[in-house]
């Protein structure tokens, strides 16, 4: 079939976009990925001399009890997070974005988290953790609380949650608000006519509208929440009794300031497939509905 | 149009009001915050009333003194052209890349494998590509602010183009069709119809971008390191040692760099919100 | 100090960066082949690796190490994983470790200063009984764990402890046993729940006297300082051990100068750098802004809070911190702060049994090459053993 003129133009003004955009990300990241991928497979300290030791770090990988822990841990702060983060997220851009008072100003405040760094959020959740929720806890006479969360292996990890939801709403729920604004007035309109409002009107005419967005915070939660590193180094270091080593945490600090920079390469490596495998399921799965839909 | 309805005009009260209570969650911190940074070392305690209570003074000396250490006004430079530039590459590259990859992704198998190619890029974890980057950009000749700008565009351009991929889905082909019957080409319909359809798109785009490149530290660090640059961030590091870290000056440093970048947010904010339902898709 | 080298000495242009984060930094100058000259690092693990890579130059025809101190050449002799011939590094400043204590707190009760692990048990009875809190420990940030840990292991551990393992002919099970035991005790004399706190919550309790002493460095006291700059601040050596001859001073190499390899044509040069930096004066400006140790000879004025140490670095009684032979990945002070977290009986095996298996897992490639070398040369160990 002969394409016409238009839809040729179509074609090649694309491609002359694509390729540059591809040259440009293989050089700064699939280059650099390939050359630590071959580190991954020396006992590089990240200077000096090294050895090929062939795929000793990969077996080693599986049978780290540290690696181990550090992914259920992972795991699991991740989910909870993803899950929390989306929910309170997509409530709050519908509040945000349905008729309200001062709505400049309250988008302004809920942004703040997200541009506070890792010493204010260490600083200021470490002292209500360590200092302020016990002493909640003893008035109210609730004993989970009345001693820090911090120190304890059991409950450290809901403490990252709490901070870790609580940076990252705000820039999901800069994504669900931009998502709503595609949504058109009409929609509504014609809705508010067939008598749909509430929740109906969420679940059968906002929702389904949205799901491109939903898909990629959901992606991007995971992503951020997998690769958790800075709320770690601000409240834990991975502590108490390493019970809150992250993924990250173990690649940026045994491999960067330690000297294992070829065994946390494999670990990288390792991690970086099993995400994309993640993200691949949880896109086709969205998409399977989107198209549903 | 008029609006007709009576529920979209009136204040929904009740919202309103859980908004402003939800606030106490953000203002609690964001007063320690404040208040450490105007007390004195000698000020700090561990207990809960001495934490919460009001500074002795309301001096500005420690913003006076924060900004003397970090350089302020050169490492703000620094940042802001940093920022600055990545957003605008980031909308400039990223919004025709997702434009690009994203129309054509339908039934093309390489469209589709480059668009997962990229986005797969967002999940390599950044410390295996440290060390290989600051030896890329060493032998490039550009460990300077120009290799950093090109990792932040790299960095950031599997979100950015998931972004923009996933407005355009919302986005119909009409328009861009009516534009090609009349004889425009495809470059000239980027700029002069698609572009402006993803304002929001662009803004958030710009929010995003701005944000991670702003507090980021790390790829500055190694990346820039010893060419006497600094950016706010970097700067911020003369507060904290491993013996001892004054927080009441990097507080009060952090809350100077909250501000251009809450400002830029207001802005972009508005952007967003004059989208879509103003025009194009109707 | 650049300004005033370059204003002395016309055709060497001295640069001195000192940038936060300087070990990253340091990295990846490495890994851009952009090597400076001179590079002042901690007497620590990195400096072992460093020289094991064949990245440092000998040095040992430079003037002045007449002028430094034994026990801190000595240190960073034992930091070589294998024995080198020469000298790598030249010590400029230490820090100490001990117990630091409120003077007024201890004024005021007529406390003295323990000399024995019994009377530093008595001690803090004592000031349990008197209804002060004897210790605060930061133990939230785990490095913390190995302040106590460390102070105990120079008075009751071999220094070369590490080495001896790596060379096959000890185990830290036996070597670690009694430390483990002394750290542990002390948590009877600690505030409540110490996970809960940092380092920096440690020093402002002890800055505002709710603890009678702290077991740390003193590296801490600018920062206790901060918070109370009217605190009357002294330090005693931690006596661990029950005959007091045999406890020593925790004191290791802070800060010292080693030269890239490679840098033979220039090394006039860069010996007229370190002459500058060891000139008397310079020496003493660093340690009023720094409160260090210095490691040349001679008569310094030393910060008054290391008053109660003063016989030992006078007397060269010192050893290093153990810690600066652990590799950073093995998270040693992470399994310290585990072990005085675990309540249950056989804590101290577990703990004792864990540090041998990491140590070999963490330290493979290092063993096998220390192992080859001692097959190959097998004096050399015996020679070690001796010193």
């Amino acid at each position: 079939m002969k394409l016409s003129k238009g839809a040729q133009d179509r074609k090649r003004t694309f491609m002359l976009i694509t390729i540059p955009v591809l040259a440009l990300f293989f050089c700064f990241n699939t280059l650099p990925l390939i050359k630590g991928f071959m580190y991954s497979f020396t006992n590089f300290k990240g200077y000096g001399s090294y050895e090929w030791v062939g795929l000793r770090n990969y077996i080693d990988l599986f049978s780290d009890a540290r690696v181990g822990k550090s992914y259920w841990f992972t795991f699991k702060y991740a989910l909870v997070s993803t899950i929390i983060t989306n929910v309170i997220s997509l409530v709050l851009a519908l509040g945000l974005n349905s008729k309200i008072k001062c709505k400049s100003a309250l988008r302004g405040i809920y942004f703040i988290p997200n541009v506070l760094g890792g010493l204010v959020i260490g600083y200021i959740f470490s002292f209500i953790f360590t200092y302020v929720l016990p002493v909640i806890g003893q008035t109210l006479g609730i004993g989970a609380l009345s001693s820090s969360m911090l120190s304890s292996t059991g409950k450290a990890w809901i403490a990252i949650v709490i901070v870790g939801c609580w940076q990252a709403i705000a820039m999901n729920t800069i994504i669900y608000i931009s998502g709503l604004q595609t949504v058109p007035e009409d929609v509504y309109e014609a809705g508010a006519i067939d008598g749909v409002s509430g929740w109906k009107q969420f679940k059968e005419l906002t929702f389904p509208l949205i799901i491109p967005f939903f898909s990629i915070n959901m992606v991007l939660c995971m992503k951020n929440f997998l690769m958790v590193f800075d709320q770690i180094m601000a409240l834990t270091k991975g502590g108490p009794s390493q019970s809150t080593e992250s993924i990250s945490y173990l690649i940026y600090n045994n491999g960067m300031s330690g000297g294992q920079f070829g065994f946390q390469s494999a670990n990288a490596f390792v991690f970086f497939v099993v995400i994309v495998i993640i993200s691949v399921v949880q896109t086709t799965i969205t998409n399977r509905k989107e198209e549903q839909l | 149009m008029h609006k007709t309805n009576k529920a979209a005009r009136t204040v929904n009260w009740p919202i309103t009001i859980l908004l402003i209570i939800g606030c106490v969650t953000i203002f609690f911190p964001l007063y320690m915050a404040v208040i450490i940074a105007f007390k004195q070392p000698s000020e700090m305690t561990n207990d809960i009333a001495g934490a919460l209570a009001l500074p002795a003074s309301w001096s500005l000396s420690n913003f006076a003194e924060a900004m003397r250490v970090t350089d302020f006004w050169h490492s703000l430079g620094n940042s802001l052209l940093l920022t600055v530039t990545t957003v605008v590459l980031s909308i400039v590259i990223h919004g025709l890349g997702g434009y690009a990859i994203g129309r054509s992704m339908k039934g093309s198998k390489f469209y589709n494998f480059a668009y997962l190619y990229i986005v797969s890029g967002m999940f390599v974890p950044f410390a295996i590509l440290m060390m290989p980057l600051v030896k890329q950009t060493a032998q490039m000749g550009i460990a300077n602010r120009v290799g950093v700008i090109l990792c932040y565009t790299v960095f950031f351009m599997p979100l950015n183009l998931m972004l923009y991929r996933g407005y355009l889905t919302n986005i119909p082909l009409a328009l861009e069709e009516a534009a090609r019957v009349d004889g425009a080409t495809t470059w000239k319909t980027y700029w002069s119809i698609v572009f402006p359809i993803m304002k929001p798109m662009h803004a958030t785009v710009a929010v995003l971008t701005a944000m991670s490149t702003w507090n980021d530290v790390m790829t500055p660090l190694v990346i820039m390191s010893g060419t006497g640059q600094n950016t706010l961030p970097l700067a911020q590091l003369n507060f904290q040692t491993q013996f001892g870290t004054n927080y009441n000056l990097a507080f009060a440093s952090y809350l100077l760099a909250l501000i251009p970048i809450l400002l830029f947010y207001i802005v972009c904010q508005k952007q967003i919100l004059n989208g879509v339902v103003n025009g194009a898709v109707k | 100090m650049e300004e005033k080298f370059n204003a002395t000495h016309d055709d060497i242009e001295l640069k001195i960066d000192s940038p936060n984060d300087a070990m990253t930094i340091l990295k990846t100058r490495f890994i851009r082949e952009d090597y400076p000259e001179i590079i002042g690092i901690g007497g620590d693990i990195n400096y072992s690796n460093f020289l094991d890579s064949d990245m440092l130059m000998d040095i040992s025809d430079y003037q002045g190490l007449s002028e430094i101190k034994e026990s801190y050449l000595r240190t960073d002799k034992e930091l070589e994983f294998i024995p080198y011939d020469g000298v790598y590094a030249v010590p400029y400043m230490a820090n100490a470790a001990g117990v630091l204590y409120n003077k007024d707190i201890f004024d005021e009760h007529g406390w003295t200063i323990p000399t024995t692990l019994d009377e530093f048990y008595k001690l803090c009875d004592d000031i349990q009984t008197a209804g002060i809190q004897p210790l605060y420990f930061g133990f939230k940030d785990t490095w913390t764990c190995l302040a106590p840990w460390n102070a105990i292991c120079v008075d009751l551990a071999p220094s070369d402890i590490c080495s001896q393992v790596n060379a096959g002919t000890a185990k830290f099970a036996d070597a670690y046993r009694p430390v483990a035991e002394v750290t542990k005790s002390l948590l009877r004399y600690a505030q409540a729940d110490p996970y809960a706190y940092s380092y920096n919550d440690a020093c402002t309790a002890f800055a505002r006297g709710e603890s009678a002493m702290y077991v740390i460095g003193s590296y801490a006291v600018p920062q206790i300082k901060s918070v109370n700059p009217d605190i009357n601040i002294d330090s005693f050596v931690f006596p661990a051990s029950n005959n007091a001859d045999e406890n020593l001073l925790n004191s290791g190499n802070d800060l010292q100068w080693s030269v890239m390899a490679g840098m033979e044509d220039k090394k006039d040069a860069i010996y007229e750098v370190l002459d500058f930096l060891y000139e008397d004066e310079n020496i003493q400006t660093y340690l009023d802004d720094q409160s260090a140790v210095p490691c040349k000879k001679g008569d310094f004025e030393l910060p008054s809070m290391l008053d109660g140490m003063k016989e030992y670095i006078e007397n060269d009684k010192m050893a290093d911190y153990q810690d600066h032979h652990y590799p950073s990945e093995m998270a040693v002070d992470a399994m310290i702060q585990t072990f005085l977290m675990d309540d249950s009986e056989n804590a101290l095996d577990t703990f004792l049994e864990k540090f041998d298996t990491e140590w070999i897992r963490y330290n493979r490639d290092l063993i096998t090459k220390v192992q080859k070398f001692y097959e190959e040369h097998p004096e050399k160990l015996t020679e070690g053993g001796e010193e």
